[in-house]
């Protein structure tokens, strides 16, 4: 994708068409049809923006920081001309009391949607992540009293991420172990791909409410299927063609990357279809294999990283084309054997036949 | 030979390797047709997904290996057209001898029910011969233009098949191919038993044991 594809002439600008490319793309990664379009734009531009409120826990601001910059600049200035940020500590230019008391305002009136990045430390471990002079747990019970609907952006606010694999020393959980009530939608990955959260956010402004999801609360639009099911490698796969190590003859090739630790087989989610940074790559796609970023606990059930996943059933023995040549050989070699039997037969007899002539 | 020999005799008419051809190219038609038909429309695919199914890589494997066996199948029977026993040679049956031409005629008379009387052959009659000579010649378009979309980077197999076009004219012809074995297996399936009730010559055994029966003297 072009860079400029969303900006109007002047520098930070969004043009007419611009925007409703963005529309038709965020249409799109939602898996709506076309038609849809139209009402995801007017959603867009109208002038009641939903109120957020993003929150920085246990984190390492990935998520932020592959959302507001390093994918679509213009697409992220897009979320912030579409929604009404109203607390972002990382982005706010406000600080210390004066960013607290924006908190304290922003969350006085309901119906906001609250954005959490990062885990929870709870328990005796609650004031490892304190701000404001408050623990994380107490920030998040505060701000999702009021909230419409929560949407945890990135693995560690879904399902604890980084922090709470083991030993999991600060006793880390996840938003939805804590806030039962609140509808909440989750955007797995490490960190999740920006189009993803853009597409939950105006699936929430089109229709009014949250997209549907798997059991894990992933939006079935972006993780209703497994990566490996739409990678450019996995012919490679079906053809038992693999990368053995990195480096190899086989990695050079562009092989599958399955036997260096390609998690993919069991991993949900489209990055190996709208990708990443406008050029177009992903982890696979460099020749890194998937660590299954966007499934819960992945650092504990993924890891290692670069082993082979376990009890993943290959379809056929050395691939599919391999192994039908090889029987395709051999079958070759059994007719010609017939056929060179029958010949043989049909000369020893014409031979004999021959010779019995003669005695006659 | 014992009972009723008197009436019937006993003519060896289907050599070994002829029968092996038959139940081989036969199989793997079946097995090519259901496959074919999986991958050019595979409608299992989203319900499947998911779920360590890889239904659409098990289908083309197993068409490819049916695809080989066809092959085999069908060069067998071309060396049988040339060195089979007599009646395995193509000039038995391919309406190319006035013999064959003038059966064909009462053949078509007799698939009409307009007449009773044909002649009773140890081998093929010229029509189901022509079909047959037919089907052979459609089996060689059908793997050269499978092998050419299986091989797409082979250079002999690109050089063989690109006289039927690009890979998308070939993959048309072969397409279209499959459902003329379709058609072919239920027409020689109803008129291999059609004759078998009409005129029983032990037709359909032979084609497990290699014998007919006939009339004495009527051959």
């Amino acid at each position: 994708m072009d860079r400029n594809m969303f900006t109007g002439g002047l520098p930070g600008t969004i043009s007419r068409r611009g925007f409703l490319r963005a529309c038709a793309i965020a249409t799109a990664a939602m898996g709506l049809p076309m038609e849809m379009v139209t009402k995801v734009a007017e959603a867009a531009e109208s002038p009641e923006r939903p109120r957020v409120i993003w929150l920085h826990f246990q984190e390492c601001t990935g998520c932020s920081e592959s959302m507001l910059r390093a994918s679509h600049p213009d697409l992220a200035t897009l979320i912030l001309d579409l929604i009404d940020l109203q607390y972002h500590e990382t982005l706010m230019v406000g600080a210390g009391h004066q960013a607290e008391a924006a908190f304290e305002k922003a969350i006085e009136e309901p119906g906001y949607v609250l954005v959490v990045e990062g885990s929870i430390p709870t328990g005796e471990y609650e004031d490892f992540c304190m701000i404001g002079g408050h623990s994380a747990e107490h920030n998040l019970k505060k701000a999702a009293k009021n909230a419409a609907a929560i949407i945890n952006i990135g693995t560690c606010s879904a399902w604890g991420g980084i922090p709470v694999a083991r030993p999991n020393p600060t006793k880390a959980v996840a938003t939805g172990d804590i806030i039962k009530d609140k509808p909440i939608i989750n955007i797995g990955g490490c960190p999740p791909n920006p189009h993803n959260f853009l597409s939950a956010v105006l699936y929430y402004l089109t229709f009014k409410k949250l997209p549907p999801t798997d059991i894990y609360g992933r939006p079935l639009f972006a993780y209703g299927r497994r990566i490996h099911d739409h990678c450019e490698r996995r012919p490679h796969f079906d053809e038992g063609r693999y990368a053995e190590q990195f480096g190899d003859v086989g990695h050079r090739l562009g092989y599958c990357l399955y036997k260096v630790g390609c998690k993919a087989p069991e991993t949900f989610g489209n990055c190996s279809i709208i990708r990443f940074n406008d050029v177009e790559v992903w982890p696979v796609s460099v020749g890194n294999g998937c660590y299954g970023c966007t499934e819960p606990n992945f650092w504990d059930t993924m890891s290692p990283f670069h082993e082979r996943l376990p009890g993943v059933p290959l379809p056929v023995n050395g691939g599919t084309i391999a192994n039908a040549t090889d029987i395709g050989k051999k079958a070759l070699g059994i007719t010609a054997a017939a056929l060179a039997i029958h010949a043989g037969i049909g000369v020893a007899k014409s031979f004999a036949k021959g010779k019995k002539k003669e005695e006659e | 030979m014992a009972g009723h020999g008197k009436d019937y005799e006993k003519v060896y008419v289907w050599s070994v390797l002829l029968r092996v051809y038959h139940w081989v190219f036969a199989l793997s038609i079946f097995i090519l047709i259901a496959t074919g038909l999986y991958i050019n429309w595979p409608w299992t695919n989203t319900w499947m997904e998911g779920s360590h199914q890889w239904t659409m890589a098990i289908m083309r494997y197993i068409h490819y290996v049916a695809g080989m066996l066809f092959t085999m199948a069908t060069i067998a029977r071309i060396y049988l057209w040339f060195f089979g026993n007599k009646n395995e040679k193509v000039w038995d049956f391919a309406p190319i001898t006035p013999r064959n031409i003038k059966n064909m005629i009462t053949t078509s008379f007799y698939y009409a029910y307009l007449t009773d009387n044909h002649e009773h052959r140890t081998g093929h009659n010229a029509m189901a011969g022509m079909s047959y000579v037919m089907t052979i010649l459609l089996a060689v378009i059908q793997f050269i233009t499978g092998f050419y979309l299986l091989y797409p980077e082979s250079s002999f197999f690109v050089g063989l098949g690109s006289v039927f076009g690009t890979q998308q004219t070939a993959r048309f012809i072969h397409h279209i191919l499959n459902w003329y074995f379709a058609i072919f297996a239920a027409v020689h399936i109803y008129i291999a038993s059609w004759n078998d009730i009409r005129s029983p010559e032990g037709l359909i055994s032979s084609i497990f044991s290699g014998y007919k029966f006939f009339p004495k003297g009527h051959h």
